[in-house]
């Protein structure tokens, strides 16, 4: 992939640089908000990374005259204050996602490959059937399958697996999850996502020989064959 | 701090209104003047008018000498020349009559004494002059009771107006001085204020005036200003502990850290430490922040209707797991159709997922905690209760305060922002918290208004 990331912060940048460059991507570094407009402009680039603070001009102006421009590549926001204000003011502007600060790299790969590999809104049907290997989950009769055995899910737990589902094979975080499934953007002290993961496991995963559902130590989960 | 008395206030507006009284005075006093001197003139014209009527209707076939007799008994009638009279023939003679000079002409006239040649009587006379058979009468009145009353009427306007510009000066000073001691006072205590003495506070008559009122909102403004600060004043010190010594920590861990490696151990361990160490310090940050910007309302113009129904539902099916896992149950009790809120969706989440947190966390084993909306009152209630160890009354004010910790609390993990926060969002919504005995136990209940739909 490749990644304009717009961080003024030397520290975080070469941070963020160095493990992109790890995982195998080319990353571009701006510290100007106004070179980045011009650059991305010129560029095809698959995400921007673009900091709130900027100088030149502002994360949420660079978003605003992007968009304005017609260029649709998808913009990750870092911010200082999750959840409040600014994350909605972001998405507001045109972003599409946010990672707040400080944050972990694996946090912020798994929200870039969430974002390059998501589909263009609008983009034909939408999918009724989700399928992992045997399993199996009908979106539209809400129900689910492993290996013809009908599993019976509560509805919340039927949300999480059908997100897992959606991006097999990527790794989802934990906050990723809070945010989509259960729409909370706050960092709960108990564990929250734990718990329904060890739930979920119990009944996808433990009556059958092989696992689908993997943790990922230190980042969050993936669903996989 | 005493300002100029005669500019104060309330001696310019009394004195105004006595200027308008006076302005007032003096136009109705002219028109009452002009009004009695008008009538008084159609008087003497009407007694002048009498007067010839009788006299000439003494006068009967060329009989002078009646006519002369009843001039002679009017004219002998009136003292200081206040009624003239006089008879003359038609060579102007003055026959009868208590004038010496008869002016020429005839009808109606306004002349001075000296044309009358009457010398006792300076005032001027009203004349009426006309034939009576081949002779002409002339009947007249001075004008000098006309004047006197008009004289007595200016004397008593006059009076008046000065007895009411006294009462104006005499009013407005009292009212002044008393006006400016209670502003000298509020001025006073603002200038303590001011010089941080934030406990002043300025004294109330009780009489419910303007001043009262005004008084009322500047101690309620004192109040609130001086509660602020007190609580800056408290999460400072909050930071410098609670932060300062997470801080301290996480340098001891670097410390250790460097001696390890200097020594040839692995670091690992410690830099893991200090990592978590650095989240603990982060998150208290980030909730600080939070804090901050809900209290600063920008949201509020987010505001949408919320159900309240699928919030708690929500939170009861994220955590009753989570309390299962403690050991805990948790439940939900709610009506169907509870009535929509106006709020934030996000930020009343985290405000009952907060609630519910610290029950679990403060709860021990085997506690059940129970999540219920209620309608109450036309206000919809939603609240935690738990059957834990509770928070002693005397704590219960002290716990929305930013960084405070239950004593035994202090132990277990946690911010001591999770109800501030709570406040914070409460506050944003126009919604009150309430902590109370649920012997035993807690129970912690948010009251929002009425959903209005122009919100």
């Amino acid at each position: 992939m490749r990644i304009l990331v717009v961080e003024d912060d030397r520290a975080t940048f070469d941070y963020i640089r160095k493990g992109l460059l790890q995982a195998g991507h080319v990353c571009d570094g701006l510290e100007d908000g106004r070179d980045a407009l011009a650059h991305a402009m010129r560029e095809p680039y698959d995400v921007i990374v673009a900091d709130r603070m900027l100088p030149g001009l502002d994360g949420l102006s660079l978003v605003k005259a992007l968009r304005g421009a017609g260029v649709r590549t998808p913009v990750l926001f870092l911010t200082a204050v999750g959840g409040v204000d600014d994350r909605v003011e972001g998405l507001e502007a045109g972003g599409d996602d946010y990672v707040v600060k400080p944050f972990a790299f694996s946090e912020l790969m798994a929200r870039i490959n969430a974002l390059a590999r998501r589909p263009p809104a609008q983009a034909g049907s939408e999918k009724v059937k989700l399928a992992v290997l045997d399993l199996e989950l009908d979106l539209v009769r809400r129900t689910c399958h492993r290996n013809g055995q009908e599993i019976e899910l509560m509805p919340r737990e039927f949300a999480l697996l059908e997100y897992l589902m959606r991006n097999e094979g990527r790794v989802v975080t934990r906050t990723m999850l809070l945010e989509r499934v259960w729409e909370f953007h706050f960092d709960p002290l108990t564990s929250v996502v734990e718990t329904h993961i060890s739930r979920l496991r119990a009944k996808i995963d433990k009556p059958f020989d092989r696992p689908l559902l993997h943790t990922v130590r230190n980042t969050g989960y993936s669903m996989h064959a | 701090m005493r300002s100029d008395f005669l500019r104060s206030t309330p001696f310019r507006l009394t004195v105004l209104l006595g200027a308008a009284f006076l302005v007032a005075l003096a136009i109705a006093g002219f028109v009452a003047f002009e009004l009695i001197r008008q009538e008084l003139a159609a008087r003497v014209d009407q007694t002048v008018t009498d007067a010839f009527t009788i006299i000439s209707q003494s006068y009967g076939e060329d009989d002078v000498a009646d006519l002369g007799d009843a001039v002679r008994s009017h004219a002998g009638a009136t003292l200081r020349h206040e009624r003239v009279y006089a008879l003359t023939d038609k060579a102007g003679t003055v026959l009868a009559g208590n004038v010496t000079m008869v002016p020429a002409g005839s009808g109606w006239a306004t002349v001075g004494a000296g044309a009358l040649g009457v010398t006792d009587n300076s005032d001027d006379y009203r004349i009426f002059s006309g034939e009576v058979g081949s002779y002409t009468l002339l009947v007249g009145s001075s004008y000098g009771e006309t004047k006197a009353i008009g004289r007595l009427t200016l004397v008593s306007l006059a009076w008046a107006g000065g007895l009411l510009v006294a009462l104006i000066l005499v009013t407005g000073v009292v009212v002044a001085a008393r006006g400016q001691r209670r502003l000298d006072g509020i001025a006073a205590t603002m200038h303590r204020v001011g010089r941080g003495e934030l406990t002043a506070r300025i004294a109330t008559t009780g009489r419910g005036d303007d001043i009262d009122a005004l008084v009322g909102e500047v101690n309620a403004a004192l109040d609130r200003l001086s509660a602020l600060v007190e609580s800056m004043r408290q999460v400072s010190v909050d930071i410098a502990h609670d932060l300062k010594t997470p801080l301290n920590r996480l340098a001891i861990t670097v410390e250790s850290a460097i001696e390890a490696d200097e020594a040839g151990k692995p670091v690992a361990a410690w830099l893991r430490q200090a990592q978590e160490e650095g989240v603990r310090i982060n998150a208290t940050f980030d909730a600080l922040l939070r804090i901050a910007q809900i209290e600063a309302g920008a949201r509020r113009a987010r505001f949408t209707s919320v159900a309240p129904g699928t919030i708690l539902e929500r939170i009861a099916d994220a955590y009753g797991e989570v309390a299962v896992e403690h050991g805990q149950t948790l439940r939900l009790t709610a009506p169907d159709g509870l009535p929509p809120v106006s709020g934030d969706r996000d930020l009343m989440l985290q405000m009952l997922a907060n609630l519910v947190e610290n029950a679990i966390r403060h709860c021990p084993p085997g506690a059940s905690i129970v999540l219920s909306g209620r309608i109450d009152d036309g206000r919809v209630e939603l609240s935690v209760a738990d059957n834990g160890p509770g928070i002693p009354a005397e704590e219960r004010d002290k716990v929305f305060r930013r960084l405070y910790r239950v004593e035994k609390s202090r132990t277990t993990p946690g911010s001591g922002l999770g109800l501030s926060l709570v406040k914070a969002v409460a506050d944003l919504h126009g919604a009150t918290v309430t902590l109370r005995d649920n012997a035993p136990g807690l129970v912690v209940a948010v009251s929002f208004p009425r959903h209005t739909p122009a919100l």
